[in-house]
C-alpha cells in the first residue's frame, strides 16, 4: 500500500472534515426523530385501542424486518414518484429516523413493561388520570433503565450513516468515495474515514456513559 | 337503617376457573372500622382491590353511599359505569398497599402533592401545606425532601398513609400494611393507623394478620374464607368465642404461631 502523507493531510482531511459535519447532523437528527417518534409508537402499541395497537405492531414489525438500505432506496426513489421531493439529506434523515423509531419503540416498550404494576395501582388509587399517570409516574421511571439501549442506538445510527452515500448524501463516506473517484487513490480517504469513525464512536460512547451516570445518580439516589 | 357507606351486593370475582369472591355480601356503616382476617390466598386482598376498582368484578354491585360504583343509574336500570362515574366515586376511597407503592422518583413531598394537584386540582401551595400537615402527623415532617429509597420500610409506609390521606378520602383501605416490614417497624405504622381509627371518622377496611391489633382497633371482625365471610362479630366475642369451627381452627393456628 502506498501512502501519501501530503495528499492525506492537505487534500483528504479538509474534505472529510466537511463530510463529518453532515454525518454528525444526520446522526443527531435521525436519533431525535427515532426517539420522538418511537415513544408515541410505543404508546399507541400499548394503548387501549386494539386495532390501532395491531396496526402499529405490524408497521414496527415491517420496518424491523426489512434492510435499512432497501428502505433508504425506497424513500429516495419512491417519494418523488408520489410528488414529495425532499433533498437527499432530509430523505436520509427520514429513512434512518423512521427505521430506528421502530427499534426504539421496542426499547421503550421493554422499559414500559418493566415498571412495576404497583405503580399503576397507586395511580388508580390516587385517582390520577391516564395522562398524568403516564407523564409523571410511568415515563420518568421507564427512561433511566433504557438509557444504555437508546445510547447504543445513537452509536449504531452514527455507524450506519455511510449507507446514505448510496443516495449521494454528502456525508463522510460519500466524501471519501468522491476523493477516490477524483484522484484514483482510495487508501488515504478510506483509512482516514475509518479512523475518524472510530474516534467519534469512542467519544460518543463516553458521552452515553456519562449521560447514564447522570440519569442514574438523579433518579436512584 | 342508615345507608351503609360500603355495600357489597352479591359480588362475584373470578380469575379464570377460580372463584375468589363468591356472591359476597357485606355492609359497612359510616365510620365503622372493619378488620378482615383469614388464611393466606383466601381473597382478602381481592375484597379491597375490587373496592378500589383495581379489578373488575364479574357479577354483583358495589355501592358507595347508596350509589352503585361499578354501575350507574339510567332511568330505573343499572348500566355499566362510565369512566367519569367510577372516578367520582373512587375519589372517596384511599388505599394503603402492602408494598407501599410509593413513587421512587419523587420526594416524600412530591409523592404527597402529585394527586392533590393533578387529580383534585389544588393549587401547589395549598397541596404542599396539606401534605406538610399530614407528614407532621405521621411523624415525618423532617423527611419531606428525602426520596423513598432513603427511608426505612416503616417510614415509607407512613408516607404512603400520608399520601392517601392527602386526597381526603372518606374510606380507607389497608392491605396488610405491616406485613412487608421488619418487626421493629410494625409498631410505628400501627400507631398511625390506631390514631386514625380513634380520632377520625374514616370508614376503614383493614386486612391484617395482627390479631391483637384487629381486636384493639376494629368495631367488627370479619373472617374470610372460601370466597365468603364465614363469620363476623364484635372483636372480643370473636376472638374469645368464635362460633364457626373454621374460624376457631384458624385462630388457634394463628395464635399458636404468633
Ligand atoms: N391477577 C390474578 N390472576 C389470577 N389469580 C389471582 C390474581 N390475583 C389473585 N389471584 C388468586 O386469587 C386468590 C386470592 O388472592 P388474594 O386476594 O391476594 O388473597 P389473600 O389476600 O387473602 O392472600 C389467590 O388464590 C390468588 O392466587
Ligand atoms: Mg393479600
Amino acid at each position: 500500500m502506498n501512502w501519501d502523507w501530503t495528499f492525506a493531510i492537505h487534500t483528504v482531511m479538509p474534505r472529510l472534515l466537511s463530510g463529518i459535519i453532515t454525518t454528525i447532523e444526520v446522526t443527531i437528527l435521525a436519533f431525535l426523530l427515532a426517539v420522538l417518534l418511537g415513544l408515541p409508537l410505543m404508546l399507541l402499541r400499548v394503548g387501549k385501542n386494539r386495532s390501532i395497537s395491531v396496526i402499529v405492531g405490524e408497521i414496527v414489525e415491517f420496518l424491523r424486518s426489512t434492510p435499512l438500505l432497501v428502505q433508504i432506496f425506497f424513500l429516495f426513489y419512491l417519494l418523488p414518484e408520489v410528488g414529495i421531493t425532499l433533498p437527499p439529506f432530509a430523505t436520509g434523515v427520514l429513512a434512518i429516523g423512521v427505521y430506528y423509531a421502530a427499534l426504539c419503540s421496542e426499547v421503550f416498550r421493554a422499559g414500559f413493561e418493566a415498571v412495576p404494576r404497583g405503580q399503576w395501582e397507586a395511580c388508580t388509587a390516587l385517582n390520577l388520570g391516564r395522562y398524568r399517570t403516564m407523564r409523571d409516574v410511568i415515563i420518568p421511571q421507564m427512561l433511566p433503565p433504557i438509557v444504555p439501549s437508546l445510547g447504543n442506538y445513537l452509536i449504531v445510527i452514527f455507524k450506519e450513516t455511510p449507507l446514505l452515500s448510496f443516495v449521494a448524501v454528502a456525508e463522510m463516506m460519500q466524501a471519501a468515495k468522491l476523493i477516490g473517484a477524483e484522484f484514483y487513490r482510495f487508501s488515504e480517504a478510506i483509512t482516514l474515514t475509518g479512523l475518524l469513525f472510530l474516534i467519534l464512536s469512542l467519544i460518543c460512547a463516553a458521552l452515553v456513559r456519562w449521560v447514564e451516570f447522570i440519569v442514574n445518580r438523579r433518579i436512584y439516589r | 337503617m342508615k345507608t351503609p357507606k360500603i355495600r357489597f351486593d352479591k359480588v362475584t370475582k373470578r380469575y379464570g376457573e377460580l372463584t375468589v369472591l363468591d356472591s359476597l355480601d357485606l355492609d359497612i356503616a359510616p365510620g365503622e372500622v372493619v378488620a378482615v382476617i383469614g388464611p393466606s390466598g383466601s381473597g382478602k386482598t381481592t375484597v379491597l382491590r375490587v373496592l378500589m376498582t383495581l379489578e373488575r368484578i364479574n357479577e354483583g354491585v358495589i355501592w358507595i353511599d347508596g350509589e352503585p360504583m361499578n354501575r350507574m343509574r339510567q332511568g330505573d336500570a343499572l348500566v355499566p359505569a362510565s369512566q367519569a362515574h367510577v372516578r367520582k366515586l373512587r375519589s372517596k376511597i384511599g388505599m394503603v398497599f402492602q408494598s407501599f407503592n410509593l413513587f421512587p422518583h419523587m420526594t416524600v413531598l412530591g409523592n404527597c402533592i402529585e394527586a392533590p394537584i393533578h387529580s383534585l386540582g389544588l393549587p401547589r401551595a395549598e397541596a404542599e401545606a396539606r401534605a406538610e400537615g399530614l407528614l407532621a402527623k405521621v411523624g415525618l415532617a423532617d423527611k419531606r425532601n428525602h426520596y423513598p429509597s432513603q427511608l426505612s420500610g416503616g417510614q415509607q409506609q407512613r408516607v404512603a398513609i400520608a399520601r392517601a390521606l392527602a386526597m381526603q378520602p372518606e374510606i380507607l383501605l389497608f392491605d396488610e400494611p405491616t406485613s412487608a416490614l421488619d418487626p421493629e417497624m410494625v409498631g410505628e405504622v400501627l400507631e398511625v393507623i390506631r390514631e386514625l381509627a380513634r380520632t377520625h371518622s374514616y370508614t376503614m377496611l383493614l386486612v391484617t394478620h395482627q390479631m391483637g391489633f384487629a381486636r384493639e382497633v376494629a368495631d367488627r371482625v370479619c373472617f374470610f374464607e372460601g370466597g365468603k365471610f364465614v363469620e363476623q362479630g364484635e372483636p372480643n366475642a370473636f376472638f374469645t368465642q368464635p362460633q364457626s369451627p373454621r374460624a376457631a381452627q384458624f385462630l388457634s393456628k394463628v395464635l399458636q404461631a404468633g
